[in-house]
């Protein structure tokens, strides 16, 4: 628990002496609750009371690191319950879900989900392997082992979860098997290879009571598997043990978190969409699906994308010739900012419109059109030069460029720095595009 | 953060109007007062009806229920050092819309209206000052070093004692008007809660210099990160520096009409 | 240690709006909770989940949809068809056919149309407008008139013509309007703020704050919706406490995602599931945001969502 500035106050050694800078030693306990001074600043504090100070002012939620190599993604670490507060900082992972019957038939589904969107790689992370017995269990891991995924260890029997351990320690993956019940053999078990162990329960009372227990063990590599008997009781753990960490201090809760879609909607493809939504927004860290179809990924790796950017920072797409609806050297070229929201609406249009376009994006510091051209980074000079940087001349002989509405103070310009081309301005707004290429 | 509380000061015993109508106990310039200072935008009314030697708890008691009735229970600021009329005020209170706030208590002899207010769920405007005005900084701080102690062993929150750094008069004492700023930031360094009698600084100045005044101390207070002032609501530019500077505080969302609400 | 429960409710609350008559009047909004957080309070209402029907006709390439309204052929089938779909509380007209720079089906036409779906159906009726400013404002004034104590809720009334809108939906003829803000919080308080001067009863009118098809800038969706009910619920602003609808399907089904053909993205699979799947991540995605009312198109994204609310709240 985050202490209070009285409970700070009561450590310190109340003389008043002013060293630390404050006029006494109550306003340096309020500021040091607030965050505001670093309790070393007071040179006469007992060792004591600088452990109890230093465990409540850690971090509110753990930040882990899961897999290896390329596999290697970070988990927890945020620090605000809205992204507008600040921002989150780790992507959830989305999984598939296999037993040693679909293994065969899923994990190559999975593996065609992959591809580039706004310059990030858009697959699936996360591999959770379901246990039905001992001997088929090891296979399976084999059969998910050296896929460039997490592997997730959904086992309960410590026997097996040591066999399985033997296979893929060294690939990091996370043992998801603590239980009340189990917790201590479990422990023993992450604690000697080394890997974050995930813990579940029945419900979020012995859910704390069980992490608590754990971290009594001197275990704090953990993942808290959320999943309830139903989706309202799941979407009630995910959030309270979120808000508990970061909004009242709980640091019991403070670590990421685990929810099993296939437990809750197996079977029913469009639910497990809305679901995986819902905990893309309120505070999944693993999403574990039966499985990934492209009609799935696209809407909720777009999501994801989008949650979680730095609400200061825009999405940028690469500067570079976007050839639209089989455009070639002979396609009309047109040009916008590399504001990735501006990108796709064009872009989206455009392609509605079914003629081919050669789309150049050129670096315009990720900001929408009129504030590029405001702050001279979309202008005569910018997009002439990236002309002649991208070789455009060379690589398409057709010599119509299409700017975009709101810039069109540029024509004149344009036409004086690009005198081969027939510079021709595009509507205001986006939604003219299809009339507008359809007529061109 | 939330909104900058406007305490409306004008319902006070010096005005020859309020003075009269509660010796008469007549409830309409009272109330008329009141609703001006609500349609203003006061958050909280102060009700400020002196020493009250005689009849204070059933003046406290009949001016509560007269002011909150007529104006949908606004939260009212009890003002007086009359400490069973703040009492007797407090058992007819209705908290609909916010928690009584006991006017004041200091490091001195008012030490015990700290108390009052924590065994009856109250706010209470904390004076730093135990006689007469602080000399310094470390003086003020001091008392309220001893004021948040007092109000947390009596169980009270710190979000509850609004700390008041004695706002000074500029005609006289203007060599101390940033000292009382480096306070008020001093107290919100500590994540505590502010408020002052904001005409103190512009008094025995002319008539239409006062708002000026007051308008630059609040915005500059506010920068500090002062959360309440006992003021005059009814004062436009006063109320709209307020608004503005709730604004660029990001205290309350900016709409085109903002002013208006 | 045991896990203490903190509950977050709050003062204040969102606003209760009614549409529709009868029995099958819904009610939106009068939550004091965040969004889906029934563990701190049971909410008052349910988010409500309208079926989406359109004046060009029924959208018979997609076959879930196809087959859903077989055999309904004029508006007054199709709406009351939609009026049936499982899991739907509202019928939702998109008068897609009047947009000035396509059919611009002449208002009277619209009228007509409007009639005859609200005479079908005995569920609540919202109409969307042809999404052009000076159409919509004659648009909705000559339909408030004609559907005058039907409580149809019109969306949206815009910075350019609430006033009008306003005057004749909700002042004459008793209507709901829902204020369009296009993803800008400030312009959706300034909205509120405005309608609350003309004398708009808070009960009479709704936000659509703006949305976004998942992957489309949707982050700025889900902090707009964030912001205001923060402003809403913990700053107690009451220029924010309006429910909010959010017209889901129109840009749901308007990105590459649902529009671009199996032929030509073959590894993309089926497009009438990647449309649903579009619609119902979009939708998800908003009602956690806190939208209170949404409208759907597919059959399939009516029953998933519906289906979504009724295992939460």
């Amino acid at each position: 628990m985050a202490l209070k500035g009285l409970d700070i106050f009561k450590l310190t050694p109340k003389t008043n002496c002013k060293e630390c800078g404050n006029p006494t030693c109550m306003a340096f306990a309020m500021k040091v609750a607030q965050g505001a001074v670093p309790i070393e600043k007071c040179p006469h504090m007992s060792a004591e009371a600088l452990a109890t100070l230093s465990e409540a002012t850690a971090p509110p939620m753990k930040s882990l690191k899961v897999g290896t190599g390329d596999a290697e993604h970070t988990l927890g670490g945020e620090t605000v319950l809205h992204r507008h507060e600040k921002t989150f900082v780790s992507e959830n992972l989305f999984a598939v879900s296999v037993n040693a019957e679909s293994a065969d038939a899923v994990l190559p589904e999975m593996e065609k989900i992959d591809y580039e969107r706004i310059g990030e790689r858009m697959y699936v992370e996360a591999v959770n392997l379901e246990y039905t017995d001992k001997d088929s269990y090891v296979q399976l891991v084999q059969k998910a082992a050296g896929k460039g995924r997490v592997l997730i260890l959904d086992v309960k029997d410590a026997e097996a979860a040591e066999a399985a351990l033997e296979v893929c320690a060294s690939e990091k993956p996370i043992l998801n098997g603590a239980t009340p019940d189990n917790y201590a053999a479990f422990v023993e078990l992450a604690k000697k290879h080394g890997v974050v162990l995930g813990v579940g329960a029945p419900d979020i009372d012995s859910l704390h009571d069980t992490v608590a227990a754990i971290e009594g063990l001197g275990y704090k590599d953990l993942v808290l598997d959320v999943t309830g008997p139903t989706v309202k009781d799941t979407f009630a753990n995910a959030v309270q043990v979120r808000r508990a960490a970061l909004k009242d201090g709980d640091r019991t809760f403070g670590y990421p978190s685990i929810v099993d879609l296939k437990k809750l909607a197996e079977g029913d493809h469009y639910k497990q969409t809305a679901l995986a939504t819902l905990f893309v927004l309120k505070y999944g860290s693993i999403i574990i699906m039966e499985n990934m179809s492209y009609a799935q990924a696209l809407p909720l790796y777009g999501l994801r994308q989008n949650i979680f950017t730095d609400p200061q920072k825009p999405m940028k797409v690469a500067p570079g010739i976007y050839p639209l609806n089989g455009a070639d050297e002979n396609s009309v070229c047109a040009t916008t900012v590399d504001f990735a929201l501006t990108y796709f609406v064009v872009s989206g249009e455009m392609e509605r419109s079914g003629v081919p376009v050669n789309l150049l994006i050129s670096d315009a510091g990720g900001y929408s059109v009129l504030t590029a051209w405001a702050a001279g980074k979309f202008s005569a000079g910018s997009i002439s030069k990236f002309i002649k940087d991208y070789e455009i001349e060379d690589k398409i002989k057709n010599r119509t460029l299409i700017i975009p509405g709101k810039a069109a103070v540029l024509k004149g310009e344009l036409e004086e720095r690009l005198p081969d081309w027939n510079i021709v301005v595009a509507p205001n707004e986006a939604t003219n595009l299809v009339k507008f290429l359809k007529e061109l | 953060m939330g909104k900058f509380v406007v305490i409306g000061e004008r319902i006070h015993c010096i005005s020859p109007v309020i003075k009269k109508a509660m010796e008469e106990m007549n409830p309409e310039p009272i109330v008329k007062r009141a609703k001006e200072q609500v349609a203003a935008g006061a958050t909280y009314i102060d009700v400020n009806i002196g020493p009250a030697e005689k009849n204070g708890p059933e003046l406290m008691k009949w001016a509560v229920q007269t002011i909150q009735e007529a104006c949908d229970n606004i939260p009212l600021a009890l003002d007086t050092s009359n400490r069973a009329a703040i009492e007797a005020g407090i058992s007819v209170y209705n908290r609909t819309n916010g928690k009584p706030i006991v006017n004041s208590a200091d490091a001195g002899d008012r030490i015990e209206n700290i108390d009052l207010a924590a065994a009856n769920d109250a706010i209470v405007v904390a004076l730093c000052s135990k006689a007469g005005v602080p000399s310094d900084n470390d003086e003020r701080m001091v008392y309220c070093q001893e004021m948040l102690e007092r109000g947390m062993e009596h169980g009270m929150e710190a979000e509850d004692m609004w700390f008041d750094p004695l706002f000074l008069v500029i005609k006289g004492m203007q060599d101390k008007q940033m000292d009382v700023l480096e306070f008020i930031g001093q107290l919100a360094d500590m994540g505590l809660n502010s408020t002052g009698g904001l005409s103190n600084v512009s008094n025995g100045t002319p008539k239409h210099i006062r708002p000026i005044l007051e308008s630059a101390t609040v915005a500059m207070a506010m920068n500090r990160g002062l959360t309440s002032a006992i003021m005059n609501p009814c004062d436009a530019r006063l109320m709209e520096t307020v608004k503005a500077a709730d604004i660029i505080k990001n205290n309350f969302l900016y709409a085109d009409s903002f002013l208006e609400l | 240690m045991a896990f203490t429960r903190k509950p977050q409710t709050f003062s204040a609350s969102i606003n209760e709006v009614t549409i529709g008559t009868g029995d099958k009047a819904v009610t939106i909004g009068g939550a004091n909770i965040l969004p889906l957080y029934t563990f701190d309070a049971p909410a008052k209402n349910k988010v409500a989940v309208g079926a989406e029907i359109t004046d060009t006709g029924v959208d018979r390439t997609l076959p879930g949809i196809a087959s859903y309204y077989e055999g309904a052929e004029t508006m007054a089938e199709i709406a009351k068809r939609a009026s049936e779909m499982p899991g739907a509380d509202f019928v939702a007209l998109a008068l897609n056919g009047a947009d000035p720079n396509g059919d611009n089906r002449p208002v009277e036409e619209c009228v007509e149309i409007a009639k005859q779906v609200a005479d079908a159906i005995d569920v609540p009726l919202v109409i969307t407008g042809a999404r052009n400013v000076e159409k919509d404002t004659e648009l909705f004034s000559k339909l408030a008139e004609a559907l005058q104590g039907k409580n149809v809720l019109f969306v949206s009334a815009r910075e350019e013509n609430y006033k009008t809108v306003a005057a004749s939906a909700v002042m004459a003829y008793g209507n709901k309007i829902s204020a369009e803000s296009a993803v800008d919080i400030n312009l959706a308080k300034q909205l509120n703020v405005l309608l609350s001067q003309m004398g708009i009863k808070p009960e009479s009118y709704v936000m659509n704050v703006g949305s976004a098809a998942a992957g489309y800038g949707y982050d700025y969706v889900a902090s707009t919706l964030d912001r205001v009910k923060d402003a809403a619920l913990s700053q107690n602003d009451v220029m924010l406490q309006m429910p909010i609808i959010t017209p889901v399907s129109q840009e749901s089904w308007a990105v590459k995602e649902s529009i671009v053909t199996e032929d030509d993205y073959p590894e993309w699979g089926d497009r009438e599931t990647r449309g649903i799947d579009m619609e119902v991540c979009t939708a998800a995605a908003v009602i956690a945001g806190g939208s209170d009312a949404v409208i759907l198109r597919h059959p399939q994204s009516v029953a998933t969502i519906s289906g979504m609310i009724a295992d939460l709240m």
